[in-house]
């Protein structure tokens, strides 16, 4: 929980939302314990606790035994910011709620299994940066056309294009405003790269869409 | 002592309950009402909800009657407040579904920031003890992330309360009787004492992973003895001790009104 967090509330996660990822994995999930393809967005939380801000230092994960992780993740995606109340709205009528714009990262370990939800891997302290700043909505005429790119150590590692997303901005906005009344500030991370970047100790890590910002963070432990 | 937080002649209030049912706000004024007075319309009993953690299969008949074997580390999944709404409130079912039931629980509300508790301190973490009903509607179940936000992240469907008991004052949290009635009948029977983990434990184990703070919750999951709820039936969670929890259930209409 970080006092400048610019989440309020609730900060929401799509999963599994690159065609590319899930085009690849479609054996996987007619496979146990999945059975078939996902017919729903697949939403994570990123709870308060894992909530920062740009150019903050992003805690190395430690294991049961209190050992460092040998190994850590990072997505980046854009942070859709709602601007009001948004309860049950069509995804025609979707955009018409949202603020404002700006950059998620997620920080896990690596993602093994989507079958239980990923306590231990995505509610780790610190690891949700989300910045440098909130960009009005206006400023942006279509958020399905911007490019997320993802670069660890000033190289680029990630280019994802958000028109590679299985569902729109709208359609995410649309569907979850059907599952839970959305409030003002609260925050939705549309989509990440499906192969997402192997980070180490002390890495400098860089997301960012043109004309939202670039989100900069380091990696403890080194 | 017990802790709520009430509407109560156009005020909202924070109000603490004695041995005598006698209620007293934070302002220390003493309000000539009863607990079951219609006057009174609850909150959710904690103040600024956290992170709402909730667990799935953790008693050993529930796993059962689910076809489940019983999970060897807790099966954590994570809701926010607006799923939240409190005693003598109502809840809703969605149209078009075949089975939503109920989860009567007991819930323990983190009262102190930590990492790394050690169980043999985990109650020094806990402010008090209420009840939950963590409301699922299996027809939404897909296996991405399962229980998914689609089942378990709804508006209203974890009424709670209507009180939080301080924790001194619940000696033994795992031998406490849990029951639920749907429209008086007796559908749950169980005991915290078939827990397969307990409060301890989940400290413990959440907070190896991360902070815990002050309005955290933690929804310890439902015993064997569920059944299918529709609109007009009253649903009663109750654990000794702690308190008894109502709800009506109402149509998604109802709920939804003019955002229907």
């Amino acid at each position: 929980m970080t006092k400048k967090t610019l989440v309020n509330s609730k900060l929401i996660c799509v999963a599994l939302n690159d065609k590319k990822q899930l085009a690849a994995l479609e054996g996987t999930f007619n496979e146990a314990p999945y059975k078939k393809p996902p017919t729903q967005p697949v939403l994570y939380y990123k709870p308060r606790n894992t909530w920062n801000t740009d150019g903050a230092t992003i805690e190395w994960a430690k294991d049961f035994s209190g050992q460092a992780v040998e190994s850590m993740v990072v997505g980046a995606s854009l942070g859709v910011v709602l601007g009001k109340e948004t309860c049950r709205v069509s995804p025609e009528e979707a955009l018409q709620y949202v603020g404002g714009y700006t950059l998620v990262g997620d920080f896990s370990l690596p993602e093994e299994s989507y079958y239980r939800p990923d306590i231990k891997g995505k509610c780790l302290d610190t690891t949700a940066p989300v910045g440098p700043e909130i960009v009005p909505a206006d400023k942006i005429s279509n958020p399905d056309a911007l490019t997320v790119t993802l670069s660890v150590k000033g190289e680029e590692k990630s280019r994802f294009d958000l028109s590679q997303m299985e569902r729109s901005v709208a359609e995410l906005i649309s569907k979850i405003s059907y599952i839970m009344t959305l409030q003002p500030g609260e925050i939705i991370a549309v989509g990440f790269a499906g192969d997402r970047v192997p980070v180490a100790q002390g890495d400098q890590v860089e997301a960012s869409i043109e004309g939202v910002g670039t989100l900069k963070n380091t990696l403890g432990g080194a | 002592m017990r802790h709520a937080r009430i509407l109560f002649d156009g005020r909202e209030l924070d109000i603490t309950i004695d041995g005598q049912d006698r209620i007293t706000t934070s302002e220390g004024e003493q309000l000539d009402v009863s607990l079951d007075s219609d006057q009174i319309t609850w909150l959710p009993p904690v103040k600024e909800p956290g992170t709402i953690f909730a667990l799935g299969i953790n008693y050993a008949d529930h796993a059962t009657e689910l076809a489940f074997e019983p999970p060897k580390e807790p099966l954590v999944f994570i809701k926010h407040a607006n799923t939240l709404t409190g005693h003598k409130q109502v809840s809703y079912r969605p149209d078009n579904i075949d089975y939503q039931h109920y989860e009567c629980e007991l819930v323990a509300v983190i009262g102190k920031s930590g990492k790394n508790i050690k169980r043999e301190d985990a109650l020094d973490y806990v402010a008090g003890y209420t009840v939950c009903n963590d409301f699922a509607i299996r027809d939404y179940l897909e296996n991405y992330y399962r229980p998914n936000l689609r089942v378990k992240s709804r508006d209203s469907l974890l009424p709670m309360g209507p009180w939080i008991v301080d924790t001194a004052d619940i000696p033994d949290a795992n031998a406490l009787k849990l029951t639920t009635t749907v429209n008086g009948k007796l559908t749950q029977d169980g005991s915290t004492k078939d827990m397969i983990f307990d409060v301890p434990f989940i400290i413990e184990y959440l907070s190896k992973i991360m902070t815990l703070n002050p309005g955290d919750m933690i929804c310890t999951g439902t015993p064997h003895g569920i059944v299918d709820c529709q609109p007009g039936d009253t649903i009663v969670c109750s654990i000794e001790d702690v308190c008894s929890l109502e709800t009506r259930m109402v149509s998604e209409q109802e709920y939804y009104g003019d955002n229907y």
